[in-house]
């Protein structure tokens, strides 16, 4: 670490960095150490400013890494932020108290233990993983610490808070995606139409290159440009502007996801102009991954937006005008330019390169750097060689070398075309500008600026132009004439060929994220990976953080040398989002995550109740502490059966059928009949599909001639409700179909005390047994509340299911809670009810049936109406009567009181194969035994015979088939 | 300092968020036989909170639907207004909305006043007859009890429901009376545009066992607006204007 850090550090630059706001200091801590910057720095820029080239250590090497792009579009400033890994500095912005560390190191960040690894690198070869697991399986036991202790970027706090993201929509008719020059005057004319234009940047400021770049001497051409175009922007009263925002994909139907902080927007535009720029690409030769080497952009990016000089005394490796350029911004910072190197053997004289030889500076044409060098630590470039090109990628003996402390690489784009190649659009490599250029670009989208090959600034702004106008037209809005079409002779000088030199000593870096040389590509073609798709998966080029922004390229020319292909005929890796890495906070937003509640919720819970779901409902599943489970459940079963108790039923499906046709429309819905079913009554309701295979039950109450109540389970209701209206659109029946579970809230009050407590609230219906006997119906109030009164036996008491609106349900439950304070009434929860249900032999559709159950195995032919003509997987159901039964559903006591109770989905067992499962079983409390049902073999069904049922650690238990139900087979306490 | 005088829970129908309101110092009144938030301390602050992002809970007002076939003639019948566009509500004489989800089905919400006339005249009036074969006039639907009925409020609703709600719901894109049935925090919702006076405003029907869920769902997405609940009483200020 640098020892002394003045405020806003040493290298901060006056009257520069429009980014930053020197009238608020700001403190943060790198590696322990305080750092002083400004607001609106980032982590990248601040410490740059105050000395810290060094701010990661690479992937595999653990090599020093600084700044390469200043715009987060690599891998290099990988920083660690509390429970945050992979923040990226360039991008991050600095705030007061930040803690910032480094990663990926052993020991300390200045003196890495890992830095020797690159000693035995040789022994790490392309395709490692390959070539070592491939065989020996021994070697995994070798390598698996080692490769675990390496792997893997930063550290992941699994106890980390989890943090608030969210999520919004958004809604425009033209989402332009980037704020530089060709996307800002893509929106403006867009606007003119008239829509909704939302104009999407990823930096804090619009303009893009009209920032920082340099396009003339005096730099008057951009300042003109970005007022222009700011202006117009701005005077549009329907241009939208969200910075700090990055596009992260560009899917069907122009759906787009944008991050900006803590949440991910959803945007579907009907057009979209995609004006994202072009990526520079760095030069490949001998540690050209020093820090202090770094793209020519970051360095302007550094001096224009943060006010920090990125170097006293730089060399220049270009291989365009934009180099010249940055000599001209060095020299007007005081810094000073050793020389410019120009890979191009005749480079043209322009006004930029003119002013450049006016100040003195050397240039070396036809030339390039060989190799940068270090003091040893590699911790920050010290100086480089620079040799004559004297081939393509081969360079003659060193002419030259220079000391500085800077060396900034301007030898090329790359479109910035990730979006539109996940969108569909074609690329193809142009052997007249060396880059990646579109051919087709699908319908609705639009390409500007330097993605679609403008470099030149009026042609930039005239092809953002005349997207906005196709893409304003495309979504409908009223435009003017169209604009000429736009093409950019310039853009033939921007990118050189080949800006790749092999050294003999190595150390040539093509992937910086995954500490990739110029020998491990060749030796993977070599192995015989020679498609780019298969070199990228064997040596992991682009694989890394940055996803091959600035190797594909390198990576593809490497491909088509080495296999004499032509270029033009090969295209990058595919393109997949995210454009840039996104948190699976983002992907997960503000978790939605609904639940009902019934009305009486609340006064379970403080009843001390605990709470289970079913569905997204929450039932109580017990009245009690955890500990005291099966005390609870045992207690509560006892006082339906000697007491009273009562039940929150209101998840319970409710379907009102109404219509002349309700009585025809359940008879085929059901397999029993119900259209001489009196009012007044109820009946069991069982459903199968179409295959006979059953899915539900419930009752029916006729309430009157037109107007059924039919209960259904509640998991299952809203799959009875759909298949009643898909049924009846084909049926035309004379029938309404309402879904009313959540309407309507429920209590079951059950127990042979019930009737006496239900009295006390209920004065305008009789309870008598002879004026509302067991399956009757009624409705009338109870507590004053208008109500639904059914008798049910569903757990085998004389009971009374009382429904009543929602809105009442509270005070329902209150008023017969109170009511039964003389007869210790009680609530009792799920478990309790499905005890006393297994007791009375009653079946849980979906737990003692499953996808292929059908009456005749559940053994329910008492439920199948006999004479009528139809009923939904009525011809099934006879088809599979005539077939031989596979299994049959039994009730099962254990005889042996020592036996455990087998749980659900324990095997039956007979001669050795699998026949059939346990589907319910319980210590019955009532009967002081444990009773079940379960699958059998067909032969096994009889009462008294006997199964061979295998517990958990494979014990086998017999158990004895005996007739249902268990308790009060004759029925008699329910009919009460 | 002013305590309420009126509580939910002495109530026999009481909203399934009463706790919620409760517990935000709602000072309700007896409507409809249950508790209405009617203001949180002041009805004035109510009325400016409400004018930029409010949400108030009307889950005990009046509100009924009816559905089938036969049933929009019998609602015009009536005396009800009723256009012939789905997916639109229709302002009542006295103010309540007649918003038509369906062909044939109307989900029918009370005036702010919350008098219940309309309604209780036509649950007095429907029956299922004596003729034969019965004249068919639709059927009730217990919407009351089905469905919790909030009222978002205020400038900034429109951008709060983009985060909970994939609908355009901006005042030039979502006309006044427009229904959107959609999905809202993950579940089924009915939003209708009811502005009160200038401030923009939005009727939320909801599932209403799932209301203390979708209720703090929508408070959350507020909360960058610095919206709250609001009472009925600020809604009516607001509505007047």
């Amino acid at each position: 670490m640098t020892a002394e850090m003045n405020w806003g550090g040493t290298n901060r630059l006056p009257n520069r960095g429009a980014l930053i706001d020197r009238s608020r200091p700001v403190t943060f801590s790198f590696e322990g150490s305080l750092v002083e910057g400004f607001e609106g720095d980032t982590i990248a820029s601040a410490l740059c400013a105050n000395g810290q080239w060094m701010i990661s250590r690479s992937f595999k090497y653990h090599r020093p890494r600084g700044v390469l792009t200043m715009i987060g579009q690599d891998a290099n400033t990988l920083v660690q932020i509390g429970d945050e890994p992979n923040c990226l500095a360039d991008k991050r912005r600095i705030a007061p108290g930040l803690v910032v560390e480094g990663q990926n190191y052993f020991g300390s960040f200045d003196s890495d233990a890992g830095r020797f690894v690159e000693w035995v690198s040789k022994f790490l070869p392309v395709g490692f993983y390959y070539k070592t697991f491939h065989e020996k399986r021994s070697s995994w036991r070798f390598w698996e610490p080692i490769v675990r202790a390496m792997a893997g970027l930063g550290k992941i706090d699994p106890h980390a808070h989890h943090g608030y993201f969210d999520k919004q929509y958004l809604f425009a008719d033209v989402a332009v995606i980037g704020g530089g020059p060709a996307g800002l005057a893509a929106a403006a004319e867009a606007a003119k139409a008239g829509g909704e234009v939302l104009l999407i940047d990823e930096n804090p400021k619009l303009g893009g290159c009209l920032n920082y770049a340099r396009f003339d001497e005096s730099g008057e051409a951009a300042c003109k440009a970005d007022g222009e175009l700011l202006n117009a922007v701005k005077a549009a009263g329907n241009i939208r502007v969200m910075s700090d925002a990055v596009v992260t994909g560009l899917f069907a139907d122009n759906w787009i996801p944008v991050v900006r902080g803590n949440r991910f927007y959803k945007l579907r535009a009907k057009a979209i102009v995609v004006a994202t720029g072009s990526i520079e690409q760095p030069a490949v030769f001998r540690n050209n991954d020093l820090p202090g080497i770094m793209l020519g952009s970051a360095a302007q990016r550094l001096i224009h937006l943060y006010g920090v000089r990125p170097g006293k005394r730089a060399v220049i490796l270009t291989a365009n005008d934009d180099g010249y350029a940055q000599a001209i911004d060095l020299l007007k910072i005081g810094s000073a330019v050793a020389t410019v190197v120009d890979l191009r053997a005749d480079p043209p004289q322009t006004a930029l390169s003119k002013a450049v030889a006016r100040a003195g500076i050397t240039v070396h044409a036809g030339s390039a750097i060989a190799e940068a060098y270090h003091h040893g630590n590699k911790e920050h470039v010290v100086g480089v060689a620079v040799a004559p090109v004297a081939g393509e990628g081969q360079l003659s003996d060193p002419t030259a070398s220079y000391e500085c402390d800077l060396v900034l690489m301007s030898v090329g784009y790359s479109p910035a075309a990730h979006l539109l190649l996940q969108a569909g659009a074609k690329f193809a490599y142009s052997t007249a500008s060396h880059m990646f250029e579109p051919r087709e670009i699908p319908a609705g989208l639009y390409a500007a600026g330097s993605v679609a090959g403008q470099f030149n600034l009026d042609q930039v702004a005239a092809g953002g132009r005349r997207a906005g106008w196709a893409a304003a037209r495309h979504a409908g809005g009223t435009v003017g004439a169209e604009p000429a079409e736009v093409s950019d002779p310039g853009a033939a000088q921007q990118t050189h060929p080949w800006p790749i030199f092999p050294h003999a000593k190595g150390g040539e870096f093509v992937d910086f994220d995954e500490d990739l040389k110029y020998d491990d590509l060749i030796n993977g073609i070599a192995d015989g990976f020679d498609n780019v798709e298969l070199l990228k998966r064997y040596s992991t080029v682009g694989m890394g953080p940055s996803q091959g922004k600035h190797s594909a390229v390198a990576a593809v020319r490497i491909v088509a040398r080495e296999t004499g292909r032509d270029l033009a005929a090969l295209t990058v890796t595919t393109q997949r989002p995210p454009y840039t890495p996104e948190k699976f906070g983002h992907l997960a937003g503000r978790i939605f995550d609904p639940e009902r509640r019934t009305a009486m919720h609340h006064r379970h819970l403080e009843l001390g109740a605990q709470m289970m779901p079913a569905g997204i409902w929450w039932r109580p599943a017990y009245y009690g502490p955890k500990a005291e489970r099966e005390k609870a459940i045992r207690e509560e079963v006892n006082a339906v059966r000697n007491d009273v108790a009562l039940i929150d039923v209101s998840t319970l499906g409710g379907l009102d059928v109404r219509g002349p046709d309700a009585a025809e429309f359940l008879n085929r819905m059901y397999t029993f009949t119900y259209a001489k079913l009196a009012v007044g009554k109820s009946r069991y309701v069982l459903m199968t599909d179409q295959a006979g295979v059953i899915t539900d039950d419930g009752v029916a109450c006729r309430f009157s001639e037109e107007h059924f109540y039919v209960t259904a389970t509640t998991s299952g209701v809203d799959a009875v409700y759909r298949s009643m209206l898909q049924w009846n659109a084909q049926w035309r029946l004379d029938v309404d179909v309402a879904n009313v579970t959540a309407a309507y809230a429920g209590v079951n009050i059950a127990g042979p005390k019930s009737r006496q407590v239900l009295q006390r609230l209920c004065q305008d219906i009789d309870l008598s047994a002879e004026a509302f006997p067991y399956l009757g119906v009624r409705e009338g109030t109870v507590a004053g509340i208008p109500a639904r009164l059914l008798r049910v036996g569903f757990v085998g008491e004389l009971g009374y299911e009382i429904h009543v609106p929602y809105g009442y349900g509270e005070a329902l439950w209150d008023a017969v809670v109170e009511a039964g304070q003389p007869e210790g009434i009680r609530p009792f929860g799920v478990e309790a009810q499905r005890v006393l249900r297994l007791e009375k032999g009653h079946i849980i559709v979906s737990q003692d049936t499953d996808g292929l159950t059908n009456a005749w195995e559940a053994d329910m032919p008492w439920a199948l109406a006999k004479t009528k003509p139809f009923f939904v997987g009525g011809r099934s159901t006879q088809i599979m009567a005539k077939m031989p039964l596979l299994r049959k559903l039994v009730g099962f006591t254990l005889d042996d009181p020592a036996l455990p109770c087998p749980e659900e989905c324990h095997l039956v067992i007979k001669g050795g194969e699998i026949v059939g499962r346990v589907t319910s079983a319980v210590n019955s409390p009532s009967l002081g035994k444990v009773v079940g049902m379960a699958y059998v073999h067909p032969a096994d069904a009889a009462p008294d015979s006997k199964i061979q049922i295998k517990i958990d650690g494979g014990r086998m238990i017999e158990g004895r088939v005996v007739k249902l139900p268990f308790y009060d087979p004759e029925g008699k306490r329910q009919e009460m | 300092m002013a305590l309420p005088k009126v509580f939910a829970h002495n109530q026999l129908r009481r909203s399934p968020i009463y706790r919620e309101t409760q517990k935000a110092g709602a000072f309700p009144e007896v409507v409809n036989g249950g508790a209405v938030p009617m203001h949180y301390g002041s009805v004035e602050s109510d009325t400016l909170v409400g004018a930029r992002m409010g949400i108030a809970d009307l889950s005990v007002l009046p509100h009924t639907g009816f559905k089938g076939a036969g049933t929009i003639e019998w609602l015009q019948g009536q005396g009800l207004s009723i256009g012939p566009d789905s997916n639109m509500a229709f302002r009542q004489e006295g103010g309540e909305l007649a918003a038509r989800l369906a062909p044939s089905e109307i989900f029918l919400i009370d005036s702010l006043a919350a008098t219940g006339a309309l309604i209780q005249k036509l649950n007095g009036a429907w029956g299922w007859g004596t003729e034969k074969p019965r004249k068919l006039i639709g059927y009730p639907m217990p919407r009351q009890d089905s469905h919790a009925w909030f009222m978002v409020t205020g400038s900034a609703a429109p951008e709060m429901f983009a985060k909970i709600c994939g609908v355009d719901l901006r005042p030039h894109k979502f006309k006044l009376g427009q229904i959107a049935q959609t999905s809202l925090a993950k579940m089924s919702g009915i939003v209708i545009r009811g502005d009160l006076g200038q401030v923009p405003a939005y009727h939320l029907l909801a599932d209403i066992a799932s209301a203390e869920y979708l209720w703090g769902a929508v408070l959350d997405a507020m909360g960058e607006f610095n919206g709250r609940p609001v009472g009925l009483a600020a809604l009516r200020q607001l509505a007047e204007g």
